[in-house]
């Protein structure tokens, strides 16, 4: 493979032999990875590729969130090899959570890998020669820019109001920045003898449960506001209120059994707008939905009494995700149920079941990334070590990231719960990586997209043989092959009838009778298609991966006879051989 | 021609030479029943209409609202939603209701129920949510559409809509066809030729027919009329047991602007406290059964079989072995990361034992007022609106026909409706007629015309409209209504006081059904004394909330020991959300 790659390279164009020349010449745009980006620098970055690299990008607007901004998605496609919608695509989005962002992230740097390497590395250009891609940094701009812009409380729902106390007025009571130091803290109170935890002795940030024997002198008051509506309760109907991940239509729950699922599929207009696009791209065949945090590669169904996909689906699962965990240390290949939790209505089961695609959702970012080795992570389950017994944030804030994600407990005189102390982890503790760990993160959970976008369905047609039969009479015998490990057809989709069948049509002579051929080493009988069109068999369950058939038809006719395989994902082939 | 046409002539000369009374006897079409509700309407104060939302075909939802001047604005009454022709071929369900809407209109003011209802509560009316659908009753053939206007490959062969089915005796209707088959399944009923029945071979009987759709193989894939102009039937395109994946239930819940647009009013409007549907399927001449499910469902046989003519379509260009879906993979070894696979909860599908009796007591009312006493057809209610009303929006919801056929004998649904349709003397069934069709030979045409088995004759809209509007007036006079009925303030000394209020609920129903409660629909009852939080001292939070206060009259009672000063007049209001609001003063002395 790779003696193949670097004769193609030295043989390409100018560009790709400086490879060879030892150091990386220049990117040609040149963007930093170590900050976060609000929806507005997202789009930036994004508008900018579109015109460094118009050749093979789109930038298109779908639809508005809620408050109005934009959602935007980028298209990779290269028009020399072929139209958009007959080569399969990979469709990849992210922050549909608001707080869960940096998936925006390694969507930019995907975009810009993809063009900046196009003519440096032979994998690249083929993949992106063979393949289109979709890409949408951010489903919940809202919520991406509550985090970001805002004190970040509460950022992962999107911002459709909801009444979420019951007294028909809606998102009228959030927190409040009391201090204003742009933080959202947790408010904790000293109460001698009468509380549920206590200062940890070696780190006076530290809060720990009280345990047997012991009483406590504080408690937690929950997060810092104020009873803005007057009605004797603190920050119970912030903005928002629900999860926009349990909005889609497969195995759809209401609210009672799926929290935070809204009213019905679709309501959300987040969502909606990419329903309406996916449904206008039904070349799409693949789907990451980046979430954090965890570490996981998330498969559907997200619950468990939905029936787990066919075995031949979950094969193609498996071989995708356990792959995945050899790209992705510290990261675990999971069933959404039985490695997270249930969840009705999420997003990977709808590109699955509704789009018929592959679907997988990582979880970007594995706390055990903070302390890599096994030395370490044998040190933080020892409560005696600096970083033992839940000090190890700590210790990396303070050693790492030199206090900057930590607000120092402080004095505050809360109007309803009197003499108060705030303070706490910022935001971007925990579910965010840190910025300097970010660039692993990215590549890393590119790779594994674009292996997945590698592994979708690609269909080639070899040479048709030709046999007289007796006069105008011939078997006309053609090998059909999907190169790649996915069907064109998941067996899942096939039985939802989500996808169309692939169609195989010949055309310019009359067949009086078609099958599969058995073995094709043997002369033989073929396994005769029993279907009133023999000019256009329907094919429902698609073309297995990494698999070659052979079709065999007795016509009759004469000139040239044309056989095409149509599939709405694997693509479409033909091929042309005269009758003599 | 057939029969059926003549009955259809014939009426159309009735409507010509009738008084403009007589002239609503006929169904309408589009623009006929646009312009029966905008004259109603801008016939009255308490009515307006507005649209809530285009059909596929760009035809206006139209939403007719109830409401006089009353103590509330009508946004904080407790609402009845009303909704007919879900599906496109029961027309006669917004006929009732725009019938029923118009005899309210008309009571207003003499009748004592329908004075309350307009004053009190509010009544929204979407009289034909599927206006493409029906439509299709007007058209050239009547081949009973039931969806709306979505186009949709039924058979998924990547054909649109290209084998739907043919009047091929032109007698205007789509019926089926019987075709002598050794290999069929069926046989002439030994009661009455015209029907057929499952031949058995333990009784000694081998099946001599097969059924199909009235039609020919227009696409050449050796099926019959298997897809026709599609449509996505609305009442199976809502959230509750929704049916995933078949082709007329729509691509997902909620997929056609059509439910949307009632769905998202749905959402907006809360105060909706109770729903009455008109539609194939009857919650309220039979209300649940004992173990909280509905009756089993009734359908006619001659039309069910002919749609099994077409059952293995599916079943073409399958190849290669299939695969069954697997066990439950059990996948990774991270520690705490192995979740039973039965965790989390289930929907609830059987009405609650708690909220059955007063289903019970509705459908003894709807069968007194209507005289209603049998239901005709009846289908699962799969993604049925009334459904989603009930186990999703948490309220009393019904559905109902809105009509029904004479009482009949007979041993199967097919019988009762034909020996129904004979007492009646109607048209209803199309008397089979030899026919050569192009692939099967000598077949025979005929079969229940599709829009009279479930539609009544059009005389009786007007009166079945009337006993449909007295019945949304005691269904309006059911709803929860919650009032204070008195607040006290004690001085305690110190500068404190008691206060003390007591809320009523004089409705019938609950404040929120047990289901209410379950499915976390219906907000609880929320009484909020209107001081400073801080000056609540003890006692209830200052804004108490009570999940269920039971209707005839149930109590629900609230204490606050607050801080006030000699003279202070304080207000304490309640919001229930299917009940109304009140507010009551109490002064400190």
């Amino acid at each position: 493979m790779l003696a193949v790659a670097v004769s193609m390279a030295v043989s390409a164009t100018p560009a790709t032999a400086q490879i060879t020349t030892g150091s990386d010449p220049e990117h040609e745009l040149i963007f930093s990875w170590d900050r976060w980006l609000d929806h507005d620098e997202l789009n930036e970055r994004m508008e900018i590729m579109a015109d460094q690299w118009p050749e093979f990008l789109t930038l298109e607007t779908i639809g508005q969130s809620y408050g109005g901004r934009d959602l935007k998605i980028m298209t990779i496609n290269n028009p020399e090899t072929g139209d958009e919608l007959d080569k399969a695509a990979m469709f990849i989005e992210a922050n549909v959570h608001g707080n869960e962002i940096q998936g925006g992230e390694v969507v930019i740097y995907t975009i810009w890998y993809l063009m900046e390497n196009y003519d440096r590395i032979p994998e690249i250009r083929r993949l992106v020669d063979e393949r289109v891609f979709y890409l949408l940094p951010s489903v919940n701009p809202d919520g991406r820019d509550w985090f970001m812009d805002q004190t970040g409380s509460g950022a992962r729902t999107g911002h459709v109001p909801v009444d979420s106390d019951g007294d028909g007025l809606f998102d009228e009571d959030g927190p409040n920045d009391l201090n204003g130091n742009g933080v959202i803290e947790q408010i904790r109170k000293y109460v001698p003898g009468a509380g549920d935890f206590i200062i940890d002795p070696d780190n006076p940030n530290s809060l720990r449960r009280v345990g047997p024997n012991e009483r406590g002198d504080w408690i937690l008051l929950g997060s810092e506001g104020i009873d803005d509506d007057g009605d004797g309760r603190v920050n119970e109907d912030p903005p928002g209120g629900y999860d926009p991940n349990r909005n889609y239509p497969s195995d759809w729950q209401p609210e009672y059994v799926q929290g935070g699922a809204m009213n019905y599929p679709f309501e959300l207009p987040e969502p909606r707008a990419i329903e309406e696009f996916m449904v206008s791209k039904p070349n799409i065949a693949g789907s990451q939905s980046f979430h954090n945090t965890g570490g996981m590669i998330l498969r559907g169904p997200g619950a468990a009494w939905y029936g787990d996909y066919p075995q031949s689906d979950v094969r193609v699962y498996n071989e995708l995700g356990e792959n995945g965990e050899r790209m992705l240390p510290w990261y675990d290949y999971f069933v959404v149920w039985q490695g997270l939790y249930a969840v009705h209505g999420g997003q990977l089961d709808w590109a699955n079941d509704g789009h018929g695609a592959v679907g997988f959702s990582n979880e970007l970012w594995n706390g055990g990334q903070y302390y890599q080795s096994p030395l370490l992570t044998e040190q933080q389950r020892d409560e005696d070590t600096p970083i033992g017994g839940g000090r190890s944030n700590y210790f990396f804030d303070d050693f790492l990231t030199f206090g900057r994600n930590y607000v120092e407990w402080a004095p505050f005189d809360h109007p309803q719960y009197g003499e108060v102390e705030m303070g706490g982890f910022r935001k971007l503790q925990g579910r965010v990586n840190p910025r300097f760990m970010s660039m692993e993160l990215f590549h890393r959970n590119m790779a594994f997209t674009l292996y997945q976008a590698d592994e979708m369905p690609l269909m080639s047609m070899g040479e048709a043989e030709v046999e007289r039969v007796s006069g105008n009479t011939f078997k006309v015998r053609v090998p059909i092959r999907n190169e790649r490990l996915m069907p064109t057809i998941l067996e899942r989709a096939r039985r939802y009838n989500v996808v169309d069948p692939d169609i195989l049509t010949l055309e310019g002579a009359d067949v009086l009778m078609a099958g599969w051929v058995d073995e094709h080493n043997f002369e033989g009988t073929v396994d005769r298609i029993d279907q009133a069109e023999l000019d256009r068999i329907l094919i429902r369950s698609g073309h297995p991966g990494r698999t070659t058939r052979y079709i065999e038809y007795l016509v009759q006719g004469s000139g040239n006879v044309t056989i095409e395989y149509a599939s709405q994902k694997g693509g479409t082939v033909s091929t042309t051989v005269a009758l003599n | 021609m057939g029969k059926t046409m003549k009955v259809v002539v014939t009426l159309a000369l009735v409507a010509a030479t009738a008084t403009a009374a007589e002239a609503q006897q006929a169904y309408r079409s589009y623009d006929q029943l646009t312009e029966a509700i905008q004259s109603l309407v801008g016939g009255s104060d308490a009515a307006s209409v507005e649209s809530i939302g285009e059909s596929r075909d760009g035809r206006d939802v139209w939403l007719v609202t109830l409401a006089g001047d009353g103590p509330l604005p009508a946004e904080d009454r407790p609402g009845i939603m009303v909704v007919g022709t879900l599906e496109g071929d029961h027309l006669i369900g917004g006929e009732i209701a725009v019938e029923a809407i118009r005899w309210l209109l008309e009571q207003d003011g003499s009748n004592d129920e329908v004075t309350r209802l307009l004053s009190e509560n509010v009544v929204y009316a979407v009289p034909r949510l599927n206006p493409d659908g029906a439509e299709a009753y007007f058209g050239d053939l009547a081949w009973g559409r039931r969806g709306n206007a979505w186009q949709e490959d039924d058979d998924n062969d990547a054909r649109m809509a290209e084998d739907g089915p043919n009047d091929l005796n032109g007698d205007g209707v789509v019926t089926v066809m019987r075709v002598p088959d050794r290999s069929g399944d069926l046989i002439p009923h030994p009661d009455d030729p015209r029907l057929m029945k499952e031949a058995d071979p333990v009784e000694g009987e081998s099946g001599t027919h097969t059924m199909y759709r009235e039609g020919t193989d227009d696409d050449g894939d050796g099926f019959i009329a298997e897809d026709g102009p599609g449509g996505v039937d609305l009442n199976r395109n809502f959230q509750h047991e929704y049916p995933y994946w078949e082709a007329d239930a729509g691509r997902h819940m909620v997929s056609e602007p059509e439910s949307r647009a009632i769905m998202d009013f749905m959402v907006d409007n809360r105060n909706i406290a109770a729903i009455l549907t008109f539609g194939h399927t009857d919650n309220l001449v039979e209300p649940p059964n004992g173990q909280g499910r509905l009756a089993s469902p009734r359908t006619i046989s001659l039309m069910d079989w002919a749609e099994m003519s077409n059952a293995d379509v599916f079943d073409v260009g399958v190849f290669g072995g299939q695969t069954n879906f697997g066990n439950l993979q059990q996948r990774g070894a991270q520690l705490g990361r192995d979740n039973p696979p039965e965790q989390g909860r289930r929907p609830v599908t059987t009405y609650n034992g708690q909220d059955r009796p007063y289903f019970a007591t509705v459908s003894d009312a709807y069968r007194e007022i209507t005289g209603i006493e049998e239901t005709g057809y009846h289908r699962a209610p799969e993604g049925a609106f009334f459904e989603f009303g009930y186990f999703q929006y948490g309220v009393p919801s019904f559905s109902t026909q809105g009509w029904a056929m004479p009482e009949a004998e007979g041993d199967t649904f097919d019988q009762r409706l034909l020996n129904a349709m004979d007492a009646a003397g109607s048209d209803g069934f199309v008397d089979w007629e030899p026919f050569t069709h192009p692939t099967l030979g000598e077949v025979e045409i005929g079969g229940f015309h599709p829009y009279m088995a479930v539609n009544p004759p059009p005389d009786v809209i007007p009166q079945l409209g009337a006993a449909h509007g007295e019945f949304i007036a005691r269904l309006g006079g059911m709803l929860p209504n919650v009032r204070f009925v008195e607040a006290t303030a004690e001085a305690i000394g110190g500068g404190l006081w008691k206060v003390d209020a007591t809320v009523e609920n004089a409705g019938y129903f609950p404040t929120a059904l047990a289901h209410g409660q379950v499915s976390r629909s219906v907000d609880p009852t929320l009484v909020q004394i209107q001081v400073d939080p801080e000056a609540v001292v003890s006692g209830d939070a200052k804004s108490a909330r009570t999940a269920r206060i039971d209707g005839s009259g149930g109590t629900a009672n609230y204490s606050w020991i607050i801080r006030g000063s000699a003279g202070q007049t304080i207000e304490i209001t309640s919001r229930a959300q299917k009940g109304g609001r009140d507010s009551i003063t109490v002064t400190l002395r």
